[in-house]
């Protein structure tokens, strides 16, 4: 490394961490500090550290109903990826394998479902006539619906990369197509698994919009919406609300330590081609 | 142990015919090679024959059973591909017992076969091995594996050998033909190797532009070629051959000489030529001559003589060796 | 036909069927719904009422017009500083592996707690950002309270959020040039800043192309952070056609607020599905 190369690094270093990290710091000193001390949201560490006070009090607020909304997000998280990874990988492989005039048909449609808003009144239309609006169930499959385009896009280009002689290799051997999908194919396919399963996780886990609109409810509630309701509620009471930005903020910050490569391909798919 | 017979067997892609009507009887415990050059539609006619490719026109029969619509899991085939086509993610063992898996062969069924198997190819030790950890030749072992295994009527092999060295690839082929005669099941093997034809085959068929241009013992074609085609595609360096003028000078359409089959002296011949080239192979040594009457010539000769580049030299054709179409 | 294919389409199945119950269907439907006078249980055919509202009153068209300048600048800044931050954190410098990560965190947090935390820190007298101006002397504005400031200081804090992934995406891209180019060109005698405009720009346009995509969907879609930090306000004047959409649904006036829709469709088709489709043809035609 140059000296040139050590200065801009250390320059850049410290303009990233005035614009990137001090806002996470501020939540964090923020989400320690008494309802009083954080009225003036200024950067003085706390007088008195009640970071625990202040986590028991944002989980216990408004009967425990963080601790419900998280059950729900993890619920319709969980639910949603596995139909996901098996639905996106099943089209994906039909996708990649098989040559024919529907196959733009279906791209038309995965870069449309990639594309374009939903529209959500109509979808509320729906969802009310199968019984399915304010219901979980309901928003998983939702969730399914917006997530597909994505998954369907990284599991074909995988699918590129195997050859085609496993396939008829397994064909040979006597495999149905479903065994030759499932106990071939689909096993190799982890890889590219493990970064639809940590994407789609996040982009649903922090989903707001689609919530608002489908699940309305107490009972209902998500992480997000909880997170924003908390708001009104907690206007006298920033810290707790700082609290909770923090309890947001972690899951996505452990799930990016652990597989940043994922995260990274996943987030680039398609960027470099062309 | 079975017969295979082709009847008008055509394939087309598209407009574009890749096998123009093919009918053959491969015996039962025969191995029968498939050689061409690429592109030649022999590797359609081997994957139609295992189902994996669906013929436009034509009936075949496997062991005196129409199969011409039949899964490819329901012909009694079995099938070695050039990749190998091993599961990555299964051991050996589960890939040589995949297919007995899938047909819920009972467990302990499955094991001893597997290892009966395995005892054969001296694959014992690398049971629980993935392929990854597994040489060229390993490989290739488990590949075969996993058609004996199945019992196939009929072994169907797509160029086993190209992705193997040299040295492995003259090894393997001795393997496979001790493999034939311990099994004495029919096997078809696609190669576009003519060395490997001529060793392994008991009978080659050489497909050109989707026809079969001669079936035949190796000895037969290389005696006997029924057409220019085979005449230059079997045996290497390849044969000599004139069109045009020379061969009409000779009285026929093509003419064509072995370069094993030219006789090189200094003192008297039939053609007068220059030496252009001279490679030495050691045991041979093969000449490139320039003959005014004919145009370039190759011949083989001892690895003992010795000539130079420039030098005037006398060529004749073995007169009983020479072909004419 | 005798023998099935290896690869059913029943395979395409369950995805196509959730796919066009939830959103085909749907779609679909808007287009006639916008049509309408609606409340979920009844609707009556009114033409383009809906349409002429959304052009005529001031409030709705101010949705529209916001739409556009927030997406073209916030996916034109994005697209700027993205290939500015991938160049220099592929530079080689002190740091560097730390400090990607650094700039793609925001990316993956919550929109919404994000969206909360600026609210706070642009909070026009107690806000940090005034704070800081204030003590070097400058007289901090209301960043949301201010009619004519509020929908660029959402911008910016979108900016703040996704510059991250289209620095990813640079960076991937850059990493697909060959250092040939770079080399050959310094053979010829190009300085820095000619390699980076005769060399980078051109060959990193794949990456450009997807950035400039993404950042335009993501821009036009636009709900929840508008919607966790003024709601529109103050008054209408940070109102985009998302929060317009969502607004006019909980005023129960659904057939305006699914005009609304369309037309966010519409802009989508119109000014990103051509540049898309130029883009993944390639991959369709593999």
């Amino acid at each position: 490394m140059t000296r040139r190369q050590l200065i801009t690094g250390l320059i850049s270093l410290a303009c990233a961490f005035v614009i990137f990290v001090i806002p996470f710091i501020f939540v964090f000193i923020n989400a320690s500090k008494s309802a009083a001390e954080t009225a003036r949201l200024s950067f003085a560490l706390p007088q008195e550290w009640r970071f625990w006070q202040n986590l028991v009090e944002v989980v216990q607020a408004r009967d425990y109903q963080l601790l419900l909304a998280y059950f729900n997000s993890i619920v319709i998280t969980v639910g949603a990826i596995t139909l996901l990874v098996i639905f996106g990988a099943m089209v994906g492989y039909v996708l990649q394998r098989r040559k024919s005039g529907w196959n733009k048909v279906i791209y038309g449609f995965v870069l449309a479902g990639l594309m374009m808003p939903p529209a959500v009144v109509p979808t509320i239309w729906v969802l009310q006539g199968l019984g399915l609006f304010k219901t979980l169930h309901g928003m998983i499959l939702i969730q399914v619906a917006y997530g597909l385009g994505f998954c369907i896009l990284l599991f074909r280009a995988f699918v590129s990369t195997i050859p085609r002689d496993l396939d008829e290799a397994a064909i040979v051997d006597g495999a149905k197509p479903w065994q030759v999908f499932f106990r071939v194919i689909l096993p190799l396919m982890k890889p590219v698994t493990v970064t639809v399963i940590v994407v789609q996780s996040i982009t649903i886990f922090n989903d707001f919009t689609h919530p608002l609109y489908y699940l309305p409810g107490k009972e209902n509630v998500t992480v997000q919406l909880t997170l924003y309701n908390f708001q009104s509620q907690f206007v006298s009471q920033l810290n707790l609300l700082f609290m909770n930005i923090l309890l947001v903020t972690i899951p996505p910050l452990l799930v990016f330590i652990f597989f940043n490569r994922q995260i990274v391909a996943g987030m680039t798919a398609g960027g470099v081609k062309g | 142990m079975a017969q295979v017979v082709l009847k008008n067997v055509k394939k087309s892609f598209g407009a574009v015919e890749v096998i123009k009507g093919v009918d053959l009887t491969i015996e039962s415990g025969e191995f029968c090679v498939f050689v061409g050059p690429s592109g030649c539609g022999k590797s359609t006619l081997l994957r139609m024959i295992s189902g994996l490719e669906e013929q436009t026109s034509g009936t075949i029969e496997i062991d005196g059973k129409d199969v011409s619509n039949a899964e490819p899991s329901k012909r009694g085939i079995a099938m070695v591909f050039q990749s190998y086509a091993l599961y990555p993610h299964l051991t050996v063992r589960d890939n040589i017992g995949f297919g007995l898996s899938l047909a819920r062969t009972p467990k302990p069924e499955i094991k001893r076969r597997v290892e009966e198997t395995a005892e054969i190819l001296q694959l014992g030790p690398l049971l629980d091995r993935k392929p990854k950890e597994l040489s060229g030749g390993q490989r290739q072992r488990v590949a075969i594996g996993r058609s004996i295994v199945r019992n196939p009527k009929v072994f169907l092999f797509d160029e086993p050998l190209s992705n193997l060295d040299a040295a492995l690839r003259s090894q393997m082929r001795i393997e496979l033909t001790d493999l034939h005669a311990n099994l004495g099941t029919t096997m078809i093997y696609v190669t576009h190797d003519q060395v490997e034809a001529m060793t392994m085959a008991d009978k080659i068929v050489v497909l050109n532009g989707g026809v079969i241009e001669q079936v035949g013992s190796p000895m037969d074609l290389y005696e006997r070629p029924a057409t220019p085609f085979v005449a230059g595609f079997i045996g290497s360096p390849k044969m000599n051959l004139y069109e045009g003028k020379v061969a009409e000078a000779m009285g026929c359409a093509t003419y064509g000489i072995r370069p094993e089959h030219v006789v090189i002296s200094d003192a008297e011949g039939q053609w007068t030529g220059r030496v252009r080239h001279v490679e030495r192979l050691g045991a041979d040594t093969i000449v490139h001559l320039e003959v005014p009457d004919l145009g370039p010539l190759v011949a083989r000769v001892e690895g003992s003589r010795t000539f130079e580049p420039g030098q005037q030299v006398k060529a004749t054709p073995m007169a009983e060796r020479e072909f004419r179409h | 036909m005798r023998k099935r294919s290896p690869y059913p389409y029943w395979f395409v199945l369950p995805a196509a069927v959730i796919f066009t119950v939830l959103f085909l269907v749907p779609t679909i439907a808007s287009f006639w719904f916008s049509l309408t006078n609606w409340d979920l249980f009844d609707a009556s055919f009114i033409g383009f009422e809906n349409y002429q509202q959304f052009f005529s009153e001031p409030f709705l068209l101010r949705g529209v017009v916001n739409t556009l300048f927030f997406a073209v600048l916030t996916s034109g800044a994005k697209t700027v500083l993205g290939l500015l931050l991938a160049v220099l954190l592929t530079s080689g410098m002190f740091a560097q592996g730390l400090q990607r990560s650094i700039v793609f965190f925001p990316v993956l947090v919550s929109t919404i707690g994000v969206g909360l935390l600026f609210t706070e820190l642009m909070h026009p007298t107690e806000g940090v950002i005034n704070l800081a101006l204030g003590a070097v002397g400058i007289p901090g504005p209301g960043w949301l309270t201010n009619p004519k400031l509020a929908l660029f200081s959402v911008a910016m804090v979108d900016i703040w959020r996704g510059v991250g992934l289209a620095t990813l995406i640079y960076i991937a891209g850059l990493a697909s040039i060959s250092p040939d180019y770079y080399e050959a060109a310094r053979i010829d005698g190009a300085t820095r800043l000619q390699q980076f405009w005769r060399v980078t720009v051109p060959l990193v346009r794949p990456a450009t192309t997807t950035v400039i995509i993404l950042s335009l969907i993501g821009g036009l879609r636009l709900f929840d952070l508008i919607w966790a930090m003024t709601r529109g306000g103050p008054g209408f004047a940070s109102d985009v056609l998302a929060s317009v959409v969502y607004k006019q649904y909980q005023a129960g006036f659904y057939g305006l607020s699914t005009a609304g829709n369309v037309i966010l469709f519409l802009l989508i088709a119109v000014l990103v599905v051509p540049l898309a489709f130029r883009f993944y043809r390639k991959e369709v035609d593999q």
